[in-house]
C-alpha cells in the first residue's frame, strides 16, 4: 500500500531522536525479527514497553513521518501517525522514517530485592581461596531475568559489607527467557547477550559495591553465582537453544567453576574462581535450588514448599526425603504486564489496597511516598483480589457485582466501552482496575495455584498437611499473606503456614560462598529432585480450570 | 423453559454438572442426540463466542463455559457416531512440534466443535507428518495448528511446508497461539489466523465456506 506520490530513496528504516543523537538505521522489516519495539530495543535503545508489548499502554509510541506501519492486525496506517512500535512493523518493502519522542525511551528503575532470611547455620569455610589481609572478599551473585543483585562479602567474618541492584541489561534485547533463548541461537546475539550481563550489568555492579564499601577489587577472592538456568547459560555463553523445545532439555545444570577471566569479569582478577550453582532443570533453575537450600527446605522436618512467584512460577516440594519440582507459566500479570495500569514494583507503584469499613473509597499505599501513584503492582491486585470478595465487590468468576458496582460513588465508577472498572483514587487515573485486569489476574493466579496442587497431589498431599510454605522473591516479601490466601493464589493454605523469605536466590549463593560444604549438599539434592511437567500431568487443565475462580 | 433452553444456559455459563445432567434429561425425555447439539450445544457456544468478541465476558468464563459443553459433548458423541452422524466439516488441530501446551488450543477444539465441525485433537508436540496424515486420514478440510512459545514457531514453518507439500491447497491452514500474529501467518503462507478462541470460530467458517 504504497503513497503514489512519494517516492522512496531505499527500503530502509530511519529512526530520530529527540537528544539528536544520530538517527539509526534498520533494514526492512522481516516478522521473523519481531516488531519494531523489538528490532530497536536490540539496536540498544530501549524503548518503555512497560506493558509487556500488549499494546496497552502508549509507551512506545513513535511518530511515524514517511512510509507506513503494518500492525500485526493486519492493519496498514500510512505517515503521519503516531503508532505503538510493539503492535507491528513498518511495512515490508518500503523505506520509513520516524521520530521517538523522549516519554517512549526506557528509564529504568529497578527494585531493591537484596534482603534474604537465611533459615539454616553455615560454617565460615569459604570455597574460594582466601588469602588473609589481600584475597579476603567474595561476591554472591543473583542473575535473575530482570534484575540482577551483587553481594559483596567479608570472608574473614562472612557479613555482607554491601550491595546493589541493577536492571539486567539484557531486557533490552528480550524481556522474557523465552525471546531470550530465540535469540541466543545465533552466535552474534548470544555474544551479544553475554557481554549486556557480564560487561554492562555485573562489573557495572561489582565496581559499585566494591567502591561503596572501599574495597580494592584485587581483593576478591572470588564468587558464588545463582540465577535461572536460561541466564546461567547466557553467562557462560552457551547455546541454550534446546531450552526452548520439547524435551526442554538444559545443555547444563550442574555446578561448575569457571575462572573469571574465562567469563570476561575484568574486575575480578582473572584466576579466581566463579562457581555456578546446580539447578534442578531448564525451567526450575539454580535460584529455587539456593533457595531451597536457603530456606532449609532440604533439611527441615516438612513437608515443606517453596514457591517463587514470578512470570514462570516455581515451586519445589520436600516431603519425606521425596523432591518434587515444577515451574507454571503465570504471565507477566503480577509484574503488571497486560493490566491496563499494572506496573513492576517502582517508586510510585500502589502496592497495598484496603478497605476501611469494608467499603469504598479505599485506602492505598504507594512505594516510596511518592505523592501520585504511576501505576498498580502484583501486591496491590493481590490486595484488591482478596478484599473484593470479602466486601462484595466481586463475584466468584472475577467479575463486578452489578448492584455492588452501581452503589460506588460515580467518581469510583470506570466504564468505557461495555467494559467496567473501578477507580480506586478518582485523583490518580493511574489506579482503574477493569474487568479484563481481573480476569488476566485469574489466570496467573490459577496457574500458580494449580501447579502447586499438582505437587500435592502427587505427593498425595493436602494444603493444610504442609508444615510450612516458604514464599520467596521480592514479590512474596511484599505481599500480604492472607489476601494471598484469600484470592487462592495459595490455594487453602492458613496464614500461620506461609512465611516470606525475600530473595533466598542470592542468600543461596552467599550460603555456598562462605560455607564450601554447601556446594555438594546442592548438588546431591538438584540431581535427586522429579521433575513434572504440568502440561503433561492428568487433571491439571480441570485443575487450572477449577482455580480460576475466586473462593 | 424447555430442557434444551436450560441445557444451553447452564453450558453458556459453565455448569458442568447441571449441563451434564441436562443432556441426560434431554434424552429421557426422547431428544435426538442430534437435535442437542444442533438446538442446545451450538447456541450455547454461539453465544459464548459472542458474548467474548463483545468483552462481555473473557477468557476465565470462556474457559469454564467450554468445560460445560466438553462434558456435555462426551455424553453425546458415542451416540452420534454409533447413529452414523458426522459433521459437514472435519478439522484436524494440534500442537506443533516441540510445544506441548494446550489450553489454549483445547478450547479452540471445542469452540469449533460448537460449532458443528469434526474435531481430530492430535493432541501436542505434533509432527509434521503426523498433520499430513491425519488430514489425508480425516480428509479434513481445515487444519489448525498451534504453538504457545516463541521458541516453537519454527515449527509451524515446518508443519505449513510440509502440509503444503503433502497436500496442497486441498485443505485451510489456521495457525495460532499467543506469539502467533497476522503478519506472520501471512509471510508463512497460512491462509488464517485468529487472534483468540472466539474469532478462531468465524474464521474457521468463513474458510471452508459454512458461514
Amino acid at each position: 500500500m504504497k503513497d503514489p506520490g512519494h517516492h522512496m530513496t531505499d527500503d530502509g528504516v530511519h529512526i530520530q531522536w529527540p537528544d539528536g543523537s544520530p538517527e539509526l538505521r534498520l533494514p526492512p522489516a522481516s516478522p521473523l525479527h519481531g516488531n519494531l519495539a523489538e528490532r530497536i530495543a536490540r539496536a540498544g535503545r530501549p524503548l518503555n514497553t512497560r506493558c509487556g508489548q500488549r499494546g496497552l499502554c502508549a509507551g512506545c509510541t513513535v511518530e511515524l513521518v514517511t512510509g507506513s506501519f503494518h500492525e500485526k492486525n493486519g492493519a496498514v496506517i500510512p505517515a503521519p501517525a503516531a503508532v505503538k512500535a510493539c503492535q507491528g512493523d513498518v511495512s515490508a518493502g518500503e523505506g520509513a522514517t520516524m521520530v521517538v519522542p523522549i516519554r517512549s525511551l526506557a528509564v529504568h528503575s529497578p527494585q531493591v530485592v537484596s534482603s534474604f532470611k537465611v533459615n539454616i547455620p553455615a560454617a565460615q569455610d569459604p570455597s574460594v581461596p582466601v588469602v588473609a589481609g589481600s584475597r579476603d572478599h567474595g561476591l554472591a551473585i543473583d542473575v535473575g531475568t530482570t534484575t540482577v543483585v551483587v553481594a559483596l562479602v567479608d570472608l574473614a567474618t562472612g557479613a555482607i559489607v554491601g550491595d546493589a541492584s541493577a536492571l539486567n541489561r539484557q531486557v533490552e534485547m528480550g524481556d522474557n527467557v523465552l525471546t531470550r533463548i530465540q535469540l541466543a541461537g545465533e552466535q552474534k546475539a548470544r555474544i551479544a547477550l553475554q557481554d549486556a550481563i557480564v560487561k554492562r550489568t555485573i562489573e557495572p555492579l561489582v565496581r559499585e559495591v566494591c567502591s561503596a564499601a572501599g574495597v580494592g577489587p584485587e581483593r576478591l577472592a572470588g564468587a558464588v553465582v545463582a540465577g535461572n538456568t536460561t541466564m546461567l547459560h547466557l553467562l557462560t555463553g552457551t547455546d541454550p537453544t534446546p531450552m526452548g523445545v520439547a524435551p526442554f532439555r538444559a545443555p547444563f545444570t550442574d555446578h561448575r567453576i569457571l575462572a573469571a577471566g574465562e567469563l570476561g569479569m575484568r574486575e575480578i582478577p582473572a584466576g579466581a574462581p566463579v562457581h555456578l550453582l546446580p539447578g534442578f532443570s531448564a525451567y526450575v533453575g539454580a535460584d529455587l535450588v539456593a533457595g531451597a537450600m536457603c530456606t532449609g527446605l532440604f533439611t527441615e522436618p516438612g513437608p515443606s514448599l517453596l514457591v517463587d512467584i514470578g512470570t514462570n512460577g516455581e515451586i519445589v516440594l520436600c516431603h519425606d526425603g521425596r523432591l518434587l519440582a515444577t515451574a507454571t507459566a503465570a504471565g507477566p500479570a503480577f509484574e503488571g504486564g497486560r493490566l491496563s495500569n499494572g506496573t513492576r514494583a517502582v517508586a510510585g507503584a500502589v502496592e497495598r489496597i484496603a478497605f476501611p469499613d469494608g467499603r469504598f473509597p479505599p485506602a492505598i499505599e504507594v512505594i516510596g511516598g511518592a505523592r501520585r501513584a504511576i501505576g498498580i503492582c502484583g501486591s496491590g491486585y493481590v490486595d484488591f483480589l482478596g478484599l473484593g470478595r470479602r466486601i462484595g465487590l466481586l463475584t466468584p468468576n472475577g467479575r463486578l457485582n452489578g448492584d455492588a458496582w452501581e452503589a460506588l460513588p460515580p467518581e469510583h465508577r470506570h466504564a468505557e466501552g461495555g467494559s467496567r472498572g473501578v477507580v480506586l483514587n478518582p485523583r490518580e487515573p493511574a489506579t482503574t482496575i477493569t474487568e479484563a485486569d481481573i480476569a488476566h489476574l485469574l489466570q496467573a493466579k490459577a496457574a500458580i495455584a494449580a501447579g502447586i496442587l499438582a505437587l500435592l497431589r502427587r505427593a498425595g498431599l493436602a494444603p493444610g498437611d504442609i508444615r510450612r510454605v516458604h514464599l520467596a522473591g521480592g514479590f512474596g516479601l511484599h505481599i500480604d499473606v492472607a489476601h494471598a490466601i484469600g484470592c487462592g493464589l495459595l490455594p487453602g493454605f492458613v496464614p500461620s503456614q506461609v512465611e516470606a523469605v525475600g530473595n533466598t536466590s542470592l542468600g543461596g549463593a552467599w550460603l555456598a560462598l562462605v560455607d564450601r560444604g554447601i556446594l555438594t549438599e546442592m548438588t546431591a539434592h538438584a540431581t535427586a529432585a522429579e521433575i513434572v511437567e504440568l502440561n503433561l500431568e492428568p487433571g491439571f487443565e480441570d485443575s487450572f480450570i477449577d482455580q480460576l475462580a475466586l473462593p | 423453559m424447555t430442557t434444551l433452553e436450560l441445557l444451553s444456559e447452564a453450558v453458556a455459563s459453565g455448569k458442568s454438572k447441571d449441563a451434564k445432567a441436562l443432556v441426560q434429561r434431554a434424552l429421557d425425555e426422547g431428544t435426538a442426540p442430534v437435535e442437542i447439539v444442533d438446538r442446545a450445544l451450538v447456541p450455547a457456544m454461539a453465544s459464548v463466542g459472542e458474548q467474548f468478541k463483545n468483552n462481555l465476558i473473557f477468557v476465565p468464563e470462556m474457559l469454564i463455559a467450554a468445560r460445560a459443553m466438553k462434558e456435555a459433548m462426551s455424553l453425546l458423541e458415542p451416540k452420534l457416531l454409533a447413529a452414523g452422524i458426522t459433521p459437514k466439516y472435519t478439522a484436524v488441530i494440534g500442537t506443533v512440534q516441540g510445544d506441548l501446551h494446550d489450553i489454549g488450543k483445547n478450547l479452540v477444539a471445542i469452540m469449533w466443535k460448537g460449532a458443528n465441525f469434526r474435531v481430530i485433537d492430535l493432541g501436542t508436540n505434533v509432527s509434521p507428518a503426523k498433520f499430513v496424515a491425519a488430514v489425508v486420514e480425516h480428509k479434513a478440510q481445515l487444519v489448525g495448528l498451534s504453538a504457545l512459545l516463541t521458541t516453537t514457531m519454527p515449527a509451524i514453518v515446518e508443519t505449513v511446508k510440509a502440509i503444503r507439500g503433502g497436500v496442497g491447497q486441498a485443505v485451510k491452514i489456521m495457525v495460532g497461539g499467543a506469539p502467533v500474529t497476522q503478519q506472520f501467518a501471512d509471510e508463512i503462507g497460512a491462509d488464517g489466523y485468529a487472534p483468540d478462541a472466539g474469532s478462531a470460530v468465524d474464521r474457521a467458517q468463513a474458510l471452508v465456506g459454512a458461514a
